[in-house]
């Protein structure tokens, strides 16, 4: 019997201690023991992004890290970029665009946009594409995800 | 996943230790982005992961020194990417880098790690060849370097010994002009497993080399110094055999991102794009 | 009073929900101490099982159960939405690839799968079917037991239906130029990135569900039928769905699901891989012969076709992909003579079913590939010649049924001066138009209840699926206007056959104008209501008031409806509550069993650069144009429009579901079965709407989502064709495959007849 081994891991701003069994992943402890189910699972190899949180302040695909790996990281999951009630720039400019059709991708790809301006608030369209490269949209909302992010780009001062 | 131990040695020499302690059955754990998938779809079996992002010898970033720059195993690509030096040292391996996975998955997938899945298709290969890198294999005894080329012996096949594993990946900075360029074909413009992919490189006394990935079980490398490839005045059609020559080592074959005769063609399209970009990089400056 | 709703871009309801993570799909749902499902399969398509063993799988810690089609009642119970035909778990033969033979219940998810992996099934591969040509062999093994077939000369063959459509005399009918061709459309996966699932909790005699299913009251239905319940003990919730495009309509695994929870006593939950979602559905492929007749000035004379779709394994709803696409084969064209032969063909692959556009894009690519073919010899414009036989506005597309029911044309004008028609192009560049029709939803009842709150808030009960497409909200800007209610003081509630009222069915773009209609008869209900206690409270007849953009007019005087109601109800409290409807009954005879309540008009035009050399395709422009009618909210209906646009361009460009010689799905999975990503998207997108008001539903307004998707393949492929001089007839149009056309020099191969 393989046992469970104590992670620490600071998870939108909030301290958790709990023991996680070695070969789960980061997505599933979130989902599944945690109750953060605003990170999504479709492909489970790391080609949809629909997994996508920011470790360390890097995004990267939660189905794709052990959860153990994590132990004394901090990870942001959709839940953490906004209090309570309110939206970022990039989750109101997606339903202003209407980039957001059954929205299953969604938390994801705001993880992935959010991510991209933090490093390049004005971002080209191809940066822009490429960003989002790592997230697949099966209802095509790209043309407006990329609107949506032209339009938080132009707000922020250049 | 089926389940595995996870350990997380602080040292080389526990690494050494816990490689030893259970053989054939642990799996290095650095990235992960192969290794997870490998293990969800059952393709590879492990009885423990050693996580090796706690050693402390590693240099955690890009390093240089004594004309080389060094890549550790846990130096993920997207942080290979940022180091402008490297960038400006050889850009068409960034291009290949750049190109692996997307965004999430370069933030975690390592270069050394690329290397090692030994994947035909791996897009860091041609590039690292035509450059010359070298892989640090370590082991109880000491480190050995093996030219990339040499290291991957075929698919999902390396030259580690049991209780090795690599260190890092070294460059040497060209010590003389040097335009190398890089190119991949695939079925979508978004992140996809390359078709082909290929790289060559052109110096100030016209030889050139070529490195064809995805093509054959390995790395098929070419060398041409008869001038006639780095000659661009050359008639078309002897520069073309010059080319089908070298591809003529390589062996594709028929799947399902590609039939064996379309990239056959595709080796000679892109060698004469890239051939031209690598001349125009010798010319600027660029290495 | 606000502003008018109707026509306006409203935000998406459960908007907030979906970009902060909170909006609740199927597998973000727990039940207290559910058990975990994994199915077992084999890695082949058609085999006899020859022995199951799962003792070493029971054997492991956690494992609840090992069920396999021994364990059920026997005969094995089968279902499905036309026929009885897929066995709950595989009976004595697998049938196609992933088809399940055991399935394994667990106290976690990973225990489940390890089980999973334990059980040990021995297996003979059995010669099998998996192509039209060897479905059509009368030497092939049967897919289906002639005894499980319905009766009829058809049960001993893999034909699972045939029907023959047609208008005029063929043998009579000259023509000055015939073309003839053989076109081919592939299987293609649904992919939604939500892959399917459900859990299931047996309680009292009966069923609690919980399913992302698009026809919650059907899988009700089936699932009382198959446990002989009556319908109040089947309780199906509906999360919304993460994408369904089709996929979602019918029940999969919630009959199993059924049966342990039963076996269990306790909830079960399954949530599919992807990969066994590709495995669970797919599009229904198909081979079209068609041959054309023109005049030589380019008027369409006659159409002869002969379409062969490839099913899988079971029928699903697949038959009536086949004909309903089928009827329309003929496009939105005049078309004086016609004859049309479908089958719909049994083969030992993944059951096929609804996708998007429901046939019509296998069909538009035979048909307006032909369009092209007969304009490169006429030498005529790929505009013109479809502009010429275009069918006017209440001019007969099948004659006899309903006629035209838009100025398709200006749509077609709309998409030309959007793509730059005409104007000069670079080397190499290319452009090319097409169009398509789809019928509309034909019958069936949509219901609705509307509940006006005392203080003067709305609920509104819907039985629609909300997948993407945005149901609620328009549903609340209807009430909106119609009520005068602010859109933030409006609940949409749907998904849940215990609350929510019947409605048929979330497909054929019918839900704005199935339950948009009832909804508006709901409010109409209201309205009457709030007359009638107007008129009561100032002592005058109901003629003297009247309702206008949501308030209330008792002669000169105008009040809020919620004054009304609050004044007339006073201290006691109370509501109002509207019902509604829109039924269309079966007509008999029809071949649809209806005639279709709208046509759904698309023209898309593309502008490409062709890399010769590699054959990769870089899309400049693309542009698509629907005949909305009225579009409701003008953002929902672009950013559908352009969803099935880059749909449309994934089976143009990039996907098809590859079979190796056992039939496995050798793409399976994200890594290998590619579908659009951002990279992809055209350079350029763009959509319009022609708006006249012409549709039967509120406002005039037509059914939309699956427009842009119907002829995406043949207008890319047109432009293709101008761009190199190549011509494709076999999809998906990958850079290897335009590379070979280049190579080979694969100009129009039409078997031509010139008179
Ligand atoms: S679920 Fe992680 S990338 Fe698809
Ligand atoms: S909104 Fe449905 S997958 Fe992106």
């Amino acid at each position: 019997m393989i046992d469970a081994l104590p992670v620490v891991l600071n998870i939108n701003g909030l301290k958790y201690e709990f023991e996680v069994l070695p070969y789960r992943s980061l997505l599933d402890v979130l989902r599944d023991e945690l109750g953060l189910t605003g990170t999504k699972e479709c492909c489970a190899v790391g080609e949809c992004g629909a997994c996508t949180v920011h470790f360390d302040g890097r995004s990267i695909n939660a189905c794709l890290m052990l959860a153990i790996e994590a132990d004394g990281g901090s990870v942001t999951t959709i839940e953490g970029i906004a209090p309570p009630g309110e939206m970022t720039r990039v989750q109101d400019a997606f339903l202003e665009h209407g980039a957001v059709q059954c929205g299953f991708c969604i938390p994801g790809m705001v993880m992935s946009a959010e991510y991209l301006l933090a490093r390049n608030p004005h971002p080209t369209e191809e940066e822009t594409r490429e960003g989002l490269s790592g997230n697949l949209c099966r209802c095509g909302g790209y043309n407006r995800m990329l609107q949506a992010i032209s339009s938080v780009s132009e707000e922020s001062t250049p | 996943m089926k389940p595995f131990l996870y350990q997380r040695p602080g040292s080389l020499a526990q690494t050494f230790d816990l490689l030893s302690e259970y053989g054939s059955s642990a799996r290095i754990l650095a990235g992960g982005t192969d290794l997870i998938v490998g293990l969800r779809q059952q393709s590879v079996d492990a009885s423990v992961l050693v996580d090796i992002k706690g050693i402390g010898e590693f240099l955690p970033e890009v390093a240089f020194a004594d004309g080389h720059f060094v890549i550790g195993a846990t130096t993920d690509i997207s942080r290979v990417c940022e180091n402008e030096k490297f960038r400006a040292t050889f850009p068409a391996l960034v291009e290949a880098m750049e190109t692996v996975g997307s965004v999430q998955i370069r933030n975690r997938a390592t270069l050394v790690g690329n290397v090692c899945n030994a994947s035909p298709a791996a897009d860091t290969v041609p590039p690292l060849a035509i450059y010359g890198a070298m892989v640090n294999v370590g082991g109880r005894d000491g480190t050995r370097q093996v030219p990339v080329q040499e290291f991957i012996r075929g698919p999902r096949q390396t030259a580690l010994r049991p209780g090795e594993f690599v260190l890092s990946v070294q460059l040497p900075v060209p010590n003389a002009p040097l335009g190398v360029a890089f190119a991949r074909l695939t079925r979508r413009r978004g992140v996809d497993l390359a078709t082909v992919n290929l790289s060559c490189s052109i110096d100030s006394v016209g030889t050139v080399r070529f490195a064809f990935g995805a093509v054959g079980p390995r790395l098929v490398l070419g060398i041409e110094r008869s001038g006639v490839l780095a000659d661009s005045g050359a008639p078309a059609g002897d520069r073309d055999a010059a080319l089908a020559n070298l591809i003529a080592a390589t062996s594709p074959r028929t799947d399902i991102r590609g039939t064996q005769d379309y990239r056959s063609a595709m080796l000679l399209v892109l060698s004469r794009r890239i051939l031209a970009e690598a001349a125009g990089r010798l010319d600027s400056g660029q290495p | 009073m606000t502003a008018s709703q109707i026509g306006s871009s409203t935000r998406r309801f459960g908007g907030y929900e979906r970009v902060t993570g909170s909006q609740e799909f199927v597998a973000d749902l727990r039940l207290d101490g559910m058990l975990f499902v994994k199915l077992v399969s084999i890695d082949c398509a058609r085999a006899r099982i020859v022995s199951v063993d799962t003792s070493a799988a029971r054997g492991l810690a956690g494992v609840v159960a090992v069920v396999t089609s021994d364990d059920l009642p026997q005969p094995v119970p089968r279902f499905g939405p036309v026929y009885k035909d897929r066995p709950i778990l595989a009976v004595g033969e697998t049938k196609y690839h992933g088809e399940p033979v055991a399935a394994v219940v667990a106290e976690s998810k990973e225990v489940a799968e390890v089980a999973a992996s334990l059980v040990a099934i021995q297996f003979e591969e059995l010669p099998a079917v998996f192509t039209v040509a060897s479905a059509l062999n009368p030497l092939s093994p049967l897919v289906q037991e002639p005894e499980l077939r319905s009766a009829g000369t058809l049960a001993s063959t893999n034909v699972l239906s045939e029907q023959v459509f047609g208008w005029g005399d063929l043998g009579a009918t000259e023509a000055d130029l015939v073309i003839e061709n053989d076109y081919c459309f592939p299987m293609v996966t649904h992919f939604a990135i939500e892959p399917h699932g459900c859990m299931v909790v047996s309680s009292s005699g009966g069923f609690e569900v919980w399913s992302p299913v698009q026809h919650p009251y059907l899988l009700q239905a089936i699932l009382a039928d198959l446990f002989d319940l009556p319908l109040t003990r089947v309780r199906v919730v509906a999360p919304d769905p993460g994408g369904a495009f089709g996929g979602k309509q019918n029940p999969k695994f919630e009959p199993l699901l059924c049966f342990l929870a039963r076996m269990t006593n306790r909830p079960v939950r399954l949530i599919l891989t992807l990969e066994e979602s590709f495995q669970a559905t797919r599009r229904t492929s198909a081979e079209i012969h068609i041959r054309s007749g023109f005049s030589r000035d380019g008027l369409l004379c006659f159409q002869d076709i002969e379409s062969n779709f490839l099913l899988g394994a079971y029928a699903d709803i697949a038959g009536r992909v086949v004909s309903k696409s089928n009827y329309l084969g003929c496009g939105p064209y005049r078309t004086p003579v016609a004859k049309i032969r479908a089958r719909a063909l049994l083969s030992h692959t993944t059951p096929s079913c609804a996708f998007r556009g429901f046939g019509t894009p296998q069909v538009a690519w035979a048909l307006e590939s032909q369009m092209d073919a007969a304009a490169r010899h006429l030498g005529i414009d790929g505009l013109q010649i479809r502009l010429m036989n275009l069918a006017a506005k209440g001019e007969d597309v099948v004659p006899g049924d309903v006629p035209a029911d838009g100025e398709w044309a200006q749509s077609v004008q709309k998409a030309a001066s959007a793509v730059g028609w005409g104007e000069p192009l670079e080397p190499n560049h290319g452009r090319g138009i097409a169009v398509g029709i789809k019928s509309g939803a034909t019958t069936g009842l949509s219901y609705s209840t509307i509940r006006l709150l005392f203080d003067g808030s709305v609920t509104i009960y819907a039985g629609t699926s909300d997948m993407g497409q945005g149901a609620r909200t328009i549903f609340a800007q209807i009430v909106s206007d119609e009520l005068g209610v602010p859109i933030e003081q409006i609940d949409v509630v749907m998904g849940d056959t215990s609350v929510v009222p019947f409605d048929l069915q979330t497909s054929a773009s019918r839900s704005t104008v199935f339950m948009g209609n009832a909804i508006l008869d709901a409010c109409r209900d209201i309205q009457l209501q709030v007359r009638e206690l107007a008129a009561e409270l100032h002592g005058t007849a109901l003629e003297n008031v009247r309702i206008v953009a949501g308030g209330v007019f008792i002669s000169e005087v105008k009040v809020s409806i919620p004054e009304v109601v609050q004044a007339s109800l006073g201290r006691l409290r109370g509501e109002l509550i509207g019902n509604g409807t829109m039924r269309r009954t079966d007509i008999a005879n029809h071949p649809l069993g209806g005639r279709p309540a709208f046509f759904e008009f698309n023209c898309t035009a593309f502008e490409v650069g062709v890399d010769v050399e590699t054959g990769e395709v870089s899309v400049i422009k693309h542009v698509s144009v629907g005949d909305t009618g009225k579009s409701l909210n003008p953002l929902q209906v672009e950013m559908q429009d352009e969803g099935a646009a880059i749909m449309g361009l994934g089976h143009t460009m990039m996907e098809h579901v590859i079979l190796d010689e056992s039939g496995r799905i050798a793409n399976l999975g994200a890594l290998d079965y590619r579908i659009p990503t951002s990279k992809d998207l055209p350079l350029s997108l763009s959509t319009y709407s022609i708006e006249n008001a012409d549709g039967p539903g509120p406002y005039g307004s037509k059914g939309v989502s699956e427009g842009a998707i119907l002829c995406t393949a043949p207008a890319f492929a047109s432009a293709v064709t101008e761009a190199t001089g190549v011509v494709i007839r076999n999809l998906p149009l990958t850079p290897e495959r335009v590379w070979r056309a280049i190579r080979d020099g694969a100009s129009d191969s039409s078997t031509v007849e010139q008179v």
